[in-house]
């Protein structure tokens, strides 16, 4: 094995990003070429998908905002319920602890694309459809199982003479959390924030059954209508311009926070 | 988390004994279990059924013996683990939809790299996305592709796990470097597999952006899964009393197959070490 | 003064505390002690309210804690862990409670900067917790316990993570820092020779109720049961064989060697430096001698005890039997 490692190295590197180069490439590659193999060497690239991109109506970077924002407000919200629910459940008797991480385990395993069609009539109900402020109620609900899976490990985790000592120092309920508790599962709840985040920005069948308007669609919803909008002629060139600008902020995203991302899927997936 | 997931399945209970449809005005109308009845007649479902099963055993299969690959890479120390950690990563935090138009492009007849591939090593046309018979494996590979990582995670959380005096041990008691895989690797890793398997299946079996961005279902309906049929019941053929019974009838395929598992895996004794 | 009645608490129908009556006077410390599991450290939370009582009440200064949360009862707590806020330094753990109570900058330090004096840490204000060695946390969370300013103490095991040397330096420091105050202070340890050490008076617990309450010498004197006289007194008691009914307990350093007693062979012994601990076999069972003559093991010996240091229990309430 020791002999072989770069061997193996290289191919991992190899199976993971190669896809992912080639779409750079391609958006590099002006449309002529991409059809065309005998086109020479120097006279295959091109900035025009970008550019075609950045000018396009509603202009790309429409659907990044709209992803951020839909991606940042469910993160928000997500937390703002997992937190003290995560810190009440985990203040529970024992026996009743394990019923409710059974319930929410159960919640996080739940293919939550056969939820679409109810949550698409509560939408319609509420007139929350084409709203992106709405749309994070439900992300919200269904990251709020994960999320809660992950805080209760790590105020599981905490000493409960960490939380009877600052009672005893005078503080309540919400001092606590604020002074002690928050603090010192920052890190849990970094992890927890990013794993939300990445679930709403990457989100399909709910945004594409609550958004319509062009100029609220969130980046995966916009990707596939570029590939819905013609089945046999895709621009792909175009089409892989948009994958490489809608991927750059999540590569930073990933490689920046990969510690908070690694421990965050497996003590979730571990202590669930 | 009751609205979101509570909610929802007792809607679907009751729309799936009415008729909603533009027939009915999109007035729900009891139909006596009509649509279940339509449900047992219906190919296009069972079909959609088989096909989201071998779609999500084939795919589960192969991420566990990648993921199981990779782990026992990553685990091993050498420069620049964490970097190729980081970037192995990376396909599993992209949207979905996002690269099932990659790898259709990837997959493309004729202008894609692979049938360029094909032509330049002198085969004929694989046609990879148009054949019934074939474009499922598509399908499994660019799921595969994009959560391996997951399960790769998963798994090196469990090497971690495991003591290296384990290791010492066994080297002691004349254990070869390879039998220690089977020796101990992987019985102390199992709870992480099963684990693994348990939410990939569950993930799998609702399939629904990559087939609907990469195949649409196609081609001749050979890809659909179940959640793009009741999907397309929905929002095509807005019939809602049926798609809320296709979904329910899905809901219960699933948790047939994750407690069939779960009955035989409890017969096997296999998930003993989880309970400790 | 710290008044208990008739306290109790029970998990589902399991009581881990019942019928506990203590007073604990101003100034004084009374030691709870018993054996892991005995409810002693339960008692503790009862009283500074982090668990509620299901039988009883608890006074202090005459006023019911009743209904009063944790939170505002003025309590000076020790924990076993120390319970010192790991992302805080030494000056920011003792910070937190004054500022939470809205007390002005300037009077804080002022405050804070005595106790750190006090508790002689004044150089170690801005290091964390874990960069500090096992002795300065226990300053740390007694000076922590200090600024609180409370009306009682309560110190949960605050010794037991030390090691014996350390111990032995903590201790004038806990009778200077606390135990020479005026306050009330209930202390919970499960260290016979350490609550005879520090406190005024000592509450047996066992099973969840107080087998005797007295001073440390009451208790090695004229232990009330046969569970005291087993857990008070390093080493051990010796048990007799039963005579006329009663069980019979005589200490180890209440016995000396006689030519004219009853035979036992020597069949171990260890040095404790001043003298050894014989261990001895015969008819009646083993013995245990405190002894500084020398010995070889192998050896037959005659023991001899006065029957005035004799402790008589019935073998049946296993309560003391007064003899004349």
């Amino acid at each position: 094995m020791n002999r072989s490692r770069p061997l193996w190295i290289a191919l991992l590197l190899i199976w993971s990003l190669l896809p992912m180069l080639w779409q750079l490439i391609t958006s590099l590659t002006s449309s002529d070429a991409l059809v065309n193999a005998d086109i020479p060497f120097q006279q295959r690239w091109t900035l025009a998908h970008y550019r075609e991109l950045l000018s396009g109506d509603p202009p790309f970077w429409r659907y990044l905002f709209n992803s951020s924002l839909v991606g940042g407000l469910s993160t928000l919200l997500t937390l703002l319920l997992a937190v003290p629910a995560a810190y009440g459940i985990a203040r529970m008797a024992p026996a009743s602890r394990r019923t409710i991480r059974t319930v929410v385990g159960a919640a996080a395993l739940f293919p939550y694309v056969l939820l679409f069609l109810a949550l698409l009539e509560l939408a319609r109900e509420f007139q929350m459809g084409n709203n992106l402020l709405a749309i994070a109620l439900p992300y919200a609900g269904l990251a709020l199982p994960l999320a809660l899976l992950l805080l209760i490990s790590a105020f599981e985790g905490l000493p409960n003479e960490l939380d009877d000592a600052a009672r005893l120092e005078g503080l309540g309920v919400v001092d606590r959390l604020r002074w002690v508790l928050m603090p010192l599962i920052a890190p849990a709840t970094a992890s927890t924030g990013i794993l939300v985040f990445l679930f709403a920005w990457n989100e399909y069948p709910i945004a594409l059954t609550w958004l319509s308007r062009d100029d609220l669609l969130t980046l995966p919803v916009a990707m596939a209508r570029i590939a819905g909008s013609s089945i046999y002629a895709v621009p792909y060139g175009a089409y892989a311009a948009a994958t490489v600008l809608g991927s750059l902020p999540l590569l930073t995203l990933v490689l920046l926070c990969q510690r908070q991302i690694v421990a965050g899927l497996t003590n979730g997936a571990v202590k669930g | 988390m009751a609205m979101v997931f509570g909610w929802p399945m007792l809607r679907y209970s009751w729309l799936s004994m009415h008729a909603s449809s533009v027939l009915t005005g999109l007035e729900p109308v009891s139909n006596q279990g009509a649509n279940w009845i339509r449900l047992l007649e219906d190919a296009r479902f069972w079909q959609d059924a088989v096909q989201t099963l071998r779609f999500a055993a084939l795919s589960v299969g192969l991420e566990i013996v990648l993921a199981l690959a990779m782990a026992l890479l990553l685990d091993q120390s050498w420069r620049g683990r964490g970097v190729v950690r980081a970037l192995s990563l990376l396909p599993w935090a992209l949207p979905t939809t996002m690269m099932a138009l990659g790898w259709r492009w990837i997959f493309n007849t004729p202008y894609g790299p692979l049938e360029q591939m094909a032509q330049s090593a002198g085969l004929s046309p694989l046609n990879l996305l148009s054949n019934p018979d074939w474009t499922w494996l598509a399908t499994v590979i660019a799921d595969v592709w994009k959560t391996t990582p997951f399960i790769t995670l998963l798994l090196l959380a469990g090497l971690q796990t495991i003591p290296d005096d384990l290791y010492s041990a066994f080297r002691l008691e004349g254990g070869k470097t390879r039998q220690a895989l089977t020796a101990i690797t992987l019985p102390l890793l199992t709870p992480y597999i099963l684990i693994g398997i348990l939410f990939r299946t569950a993930q799998a079996a609702g399939v629904f952006d990559l087939i609907q961005v990469l195949t649409g279902g196609g081609p001749a309906g050979s890809t659909e899964s179940i959640a793009q049929y009741a999907y397309l019941n929905a929002m095509r053929f807005l019939d809602f009393g049926y798609s809320a019974t296709v979904m329910l009838a899905g809901f219960v395929l699933l948790s047939l197959v994750i407690f069939t598992a779960a009955v035989l895996l409890q017969i096997s004794g296999l998930l003993r070490p989880l309970k400790s | 003064m710290l008044k208990l009645n008739t306290l109790g608490k029970r998990y589902g129908s399991r009581w881990i505390l019942r019928d506990l009556n203590l007073e604990v006077l101003t100034g004084e410390c009374v030691a709870l002690l018993g054996p892991s599991g005995c409810g002693k450290s339960t008692a503790l939370r009862l009283i500074a309210g982090l668990e509620h009582p299901d039988e009883g009440g608890i006074e202090l200064e005459g006023r019911s804690l009743d209904g009063i949360p944790a939170e505002r009862r003025r309590i000076g707590m020790v924990f076993q862990s120390y319970a010192l806020f790991p992302h805080l330094s030494v000056r920011d753990n003792l910070d937190l409670g004054l500022k939470i109570r809205g007390m002005a900058p300037a009077k804080r330090r002022e405050q804070i900067d005595a106790v750190l004096s006090t508790v002689q840490l004044v150089n170690e204000a801005d290091r964390r917790p874990e960069q500090l060695s096992g002795g300065q946390r226990q300053r740390v969370a007694l000076g922590r316990a200090l600024l609180r300013n409370p009306s009682v103490y309560l110190l949960d095991e605050p010794m037991s993570n030390l090691d014996a040397q350390l111990r032995d330096e903590l201790r004038p420091e806990l009778r200077r820092l606390i135990l020479q105050g005026p306050q009330p202070v209930l202390y919970v340890t499960h260290d016979q020779q350490e609550a005879m050490a520090l406190a005024d008076r000592i509450a047996v617990l066992r099973n969840g109720r107080i087998e005797q309450i007295g001073t440390p010498q009451e208790l090695y004197l004229k232990p009330a049961t046969r569970f005291v006289a087993g857990f008070i007194g390093r080493p051990q008691i010796n048990w007799l064989k039963k005579t006329n009914g009663a069980c019979i307990g005589i200490r180890p350093e209440h016995l000396r060697p006689d030519e004219n007693g009853d035979r036992w062979r020597l069949i171990g012994r260890e040095w404790l430096g001043a003298n050894q601990l014989l261990l001895m076999e015969g008819a009646a069972g083993q013995l245990q001698m405190l002894c500084s003559a020398d010995f070889q093991p192998g050896e037959h010996l005659g023991v001899s005890w006065s029957p005035k240091d004799e402790h008589h229990f019935d073998p049946i309430s296993e309560k003391r039997l007064s003899r004349s």
